[in-house]
């Protein structure tokens, strides 16, 4: 069984690295926000049912999705969670899922509101 | 130019879009492998796509393999994005048929760079192909009239003959001959032949339809196959093609010059089953009939009369053409 990496010295968002990958375009950042605010509950919810339902195959696919939208968000610490949760679900790996899917629904609350606050900032 | 980005992710597809349009790219942004594969297949495909692996329906490596299976369509450079980036990952992406490979997150300088080399890439296939073209056209048309040489005409005359014979149809074979070129040659030299060779070609192509045959069959001699055109036409086609050479003098460098042609008739209905060579040889002892019945006229290929006329014609010593 491999331990949950610690991911607390990872910062939540990354956001130069942000303002890099939209090449500094802010309307594209709210509307990415915007999406991303659209579409993390629902798959969020969709791995919920996924690790109560031990559908590992499900886990994986969903963390996989995630990983990808949390990373292009630069959502450093988020991406490194749902990393593992997807190769938990990929080696069917069971010990350690809900702990980690735990963490995970923690920095999503964490992200929106350090996205909601940037946002909020930069329409100032 | 065309780039098409599949990517179920939607947040990670507006990104790419975003980010491309930026570049000037025309972007087609898909959510599936197997929608990926309906904007590849098509004619008007983008020669260009960046595609996600793990994808519904159908994943990034099956959309190459469908691709690569199609060699018929256009070279599509295909860059797979994906954050599987184990060495087994990265040659089992290529082997699918990408072109190259990239690692999610993403660098927007990156990615842009990689696209560059595929218009790079892509521009070198280009230019591959118009160059094959250009030589697959040099092998098969005449240089001076761009017409289809003798090699490809008589193959096509082959191929008609064998579809006539398989769906019993029927085609008419011309063969015209430019009367007195010599002469033309002689008085006003070869470069004025060759504008009335150049001249005869554009009426000849002129008068013929879309779907027939003309190719130049020697030097100031012409084969036409006229496809689907049964024997109660032939003559008629064939006068308006003679028409064509005779009634309007030819602009040429030295003038106008009168020029006109005689042409053998002769109707596959008339011939069945009979090989090209003999078609050849038929059409052609027409055509001589036509030279010695004072030129400018069209004379019909007829099986059961020909053979003891063209003796008598041949006896009689045909002019030279």
């Amino acid at each position: 069984m491999r331990p949950l990496d610690d991911c607390s010295t990872t910062p939540v968002l990354n956001l130069s690295k942000l303002l890099e990958l939209v090449e500094n375009d802010r309307e594209l950042l709210a509307e990415l926000v915007g999406i991303f605010k659209e579409q993390f509950p629902l798959l969020l919810r969709s791995l919920q049912d996924a690790v109560a339902s031990e559908d590992m195959r499900g886990i994986e696919v969903t963390g996989h999705t995630l990983k990808g939208m949390l990373s292009n968000l630069c959502a450093t610490r988020a991406a490194l969670t749902v990393e593992q949760i997807e190769r938990m679900g990929r080696e069917q790996q069971q010990s350690g899922l809900k702990d980690a899917l735990s963490a995970l629904e923690g920095e999503g609350v964490g992200l929106l509101s350090e996205l909601d606050a940037y946002m909020a900032e930069s329409l100032r | 130019m065309k780039i098409l980005i599949a990517e179920d992710e939607a947040m990670s597809r507006r990104l790419l879009q975003k980010t491309l349009e930026r570049e000037g790219y025309e972007v087609i942004a898909v959510e599936n492998g197997r929608l990926a594969v309906e904007q590849l297949c098509r004619p008007d495909c983008p020669r260009l796509a960046l595609l996600d692996w793990v994808m519904p329906e159908l994943d990034g490596p099956g959309v190459c393999r469908e691709v690569r299976k199609r060699p018929e369509l256009p070279y599509v450079h295909i860059v797979l994005l994906t954050s599987k980036g184990s060495k087994q990952d990265i040659v089992a992406g290529l082997e699918s048929g990408a072109a190259d490979y990239l690692v999610k997150p993403w660098d927007p300088e990156e990615l842009k760079a990689r696209l560059r080399v595929g218009q790079r890439i892509l521009q070198l296939e280009d230019r591959l192909v118009e160059a094959r073209e250009t030589m697959r056209f040099k092998a098969t048309h005449d240089s001076l009239t761009s017409l289809f040489n003798r090699g490809v005409i008589v193959d096509l005359l082959a191929r008609e003959l064998t579809r006539t014979c398989r769906e019993n149809g029927s085609a008419t074979v011309l063969l015209g001959d430019v009367d007195h070129f010599k002469n033309v040659n002689d008085t006003y030299g070869h470069g004025v032949g060759d504008e009335v060779l150049r001249e005869i070609a554009r009426r000849l192509l002129g008068s013929a339809r879309s779907y027939d045959f003309v190719g130049r069959y020697g030097g100031e001699e012409f084969l036409i196959v006229l496809n689907n055109c049964d024997s109660a036409y032939s003559f008629a086609r064939a006068e308006e093609i003679r028409n064509a050479i005779a009634n309007i003098p030819m602009q040429t460098t030295i003038g106008p010059l009168q020029i006109t042609m005689s042409l053998g008739v002769l109707s596959t209905l008339d011939w069945p089953h009979s090989p090209v060579e003999e078609i050849l040889r038929d059409v052609d002892a027409a055509l001589y009939l036509a030279k010695a019945a004072g030129r400018n006229c069209c004379k019909i290929a007829k099986p059961q009369v020909l053979s003891g006329v063209l003796t008598e014609v041949i006896r009689d010593e045909v002019p030279r053409r």
